[in-house]
């Protein structure tokens, strides 16, 4: 045995079912990434530049609908997808078994996920709660810079579903970003809601406009209602 | 099996020029390896994402792809290699867990390689430290033949260099992790050059 065989030992393990979640956002990614540069080429051309290729290639906040398994290139039906809607900031993807599976990679465009999710028959409220800006005055009282990762909302869901509905509608994957939740909209019982409270305007990280922190999970509620907003807490 | 019939990746990668969408095959032949090795250099946080830039590069850059290589692995790792290089900070803090998770103590094993793998899982702590104290290009080196299992051929091709060259630092690599490891190893010094 050498260093060599020693140090093949020592490589960290990836075990599969989180390696074909990876792999997946990182093909989406790619895909979604070829076609923001081919777009970007077409866009370059100044006869072909149309609307919606320079819609898409610009900032990512136009949304690409991919519907169908031949919707991506070279794709041959490996996941069964129907529908998958891809931003900047996030992937929804529809499977053939009903199932909705969303990638967040950044707080932006909350309004444009809560629509795609209600389009996949997930009674979805995307809430866009905000961080506090600096400096956070509380009581009066500046705080310091240090102080000031702190949501405006602590949300007092108290109306949730109870603990095994939640775990068979949602399933979490990966919680820091970019995160990965699946949701099961058939096991979501009549009247309630899928809630997503949305941190945008969380203060700019090193790494696409995150942080790095852990994202927040959805939730079900009993209802349809936005949970009270508890203000910060200090 | 029909692998024989199957377009090489130097094919596929022709072809893409014209039709681009042909790349996501490379991707599905090769991401697996590529994310395995992101995975356990960067970590839970970054592998997809510096897998899915390392395909992209590959993409943006698949009109200088040499077509004498059938293969496209090489290429494709000495591109993860140049991603993994912008996120030096991750994986130094990557084999400081490594090494705490090593010192531990080793997992349950009942492999055949049972005895070398706990005299592994014993050095490992170490082993960690003095991979993280290797210089980058050793480094990298030195983790595409461990963790991404290419050949010599195949990693000079990675990096840029040729066999012989890899060969020799390669050897200076382990000269240096053997004294450093306190010129005791208790691994036995078969050698596994090719």
């Amino acid at each position: 045995m050498s260093e060599i065989n020693a140090l093949r030992d020592m490589r960290p393990a990836l075990p599969q079912a989180e390696l074909e979640a990876m792999r997946t956002t990182a093909r989406e990614r790619f895909v979604a990434g070829t076609r923001a540069r081919r777009a970007r080429r077409w866009r370059r051309l100044p006869v072909l530049a149309g609307g919606l290729t320079a819609a898409v290639a610009a900032t990512g906040a136009a949304a690409l609908v991919l519907t169908g398994p031949g919707a991506v290139p070279g794709q041959h039906d490996r996941g069964g997808h129907t529908r998958t809607v891809v931003t900047a900031a996030w992937t929804v993807r529809q499977d053939a078994d009903g199932t909705v599976t969303i990638y967040l990679r950044q707080y932006t465009d909350p309004a444009g996920l809560q629509q795609t999710l209600q389009a996949d028959g997930i009674n979805a409220i995307v809430h866009p709660g905000l961080y506090v800006p600096w400096p956070l005055i509380v009581g009066g009282i500046p705080l310091p810079p240090l102080q000031l990762d702190h949501p405006v909302c602590y949300y007092a869901a108290t109306d949730l579903a109870p603990q095994a509905v939640r775990r068979v509608v949602v399933t979490l994957i990966h919680q820091g970003l970019p995160a990965r939740f699946i949701i099961n909209p058939d096991a979501m019982p009549h009247g309630s809601a899928l809630f997503l409270d949305f941190l945008a305007g969380r203060p700019r990280g090193p790494k696409n406009g995150n942080t790095g922190v852990l994202a927040w999970p959805p939730v079900v509620l009993n209802n349809d209602t936005v949970p009270t907003c508890g203000g910060p807490q200090s | 099996m029909t692998i024989d019939t199957q377009p090489s990746d130097a094919d596929l990668i022709a072809r893409s020029l014209a039709e681009p969408g042909l790349f996501t095959a490379v991707f599905d032949r090769h991401s697996a390896g590529i994310l395995r090795y992101v995975y356990a250099r960067l970590g839970p946080e970054l592998a997809d994402d510096v897998t899915a830039e390392t395909f992209l590069a590959a993409f943006g850059c698949r009109g200088r792809y040499d077509g004498a290589w059938p293969d496209a692995r090489p290429w494709l790792y000495g591109i993860a290699v140049r991603q993994i290089r912008r996120h030096r900070r991750v994986e130094a803090r990557r084999l400081r867990l490594l090494r705490s998770a090593l010192a531990d103590g080793p997992a349950e094993d009942h492999s055949d390689r049972v005895v070398e793998r706990v005299t592994a899982a014993r050095l490992g702590p170490r082993l960690a430290a003095v991979v993280a104290a290797l210089p980058r290009q050793d480094r990298e080196l030195l983790l595409l033949v461990a963790w991404a299992e290419l050949s010599y051929a195949e990693a000079a091709t990675a990096l840029g260099t040729t066999a012989s060259a890899v060969k020799a630092r390669l050897h200076r690599v382990r000269v240096r992790m053997r004294r450093e490891l306190g010129g005791s190893n208790p691994i036995n010094e078969e050698n596994d050059d090719e």
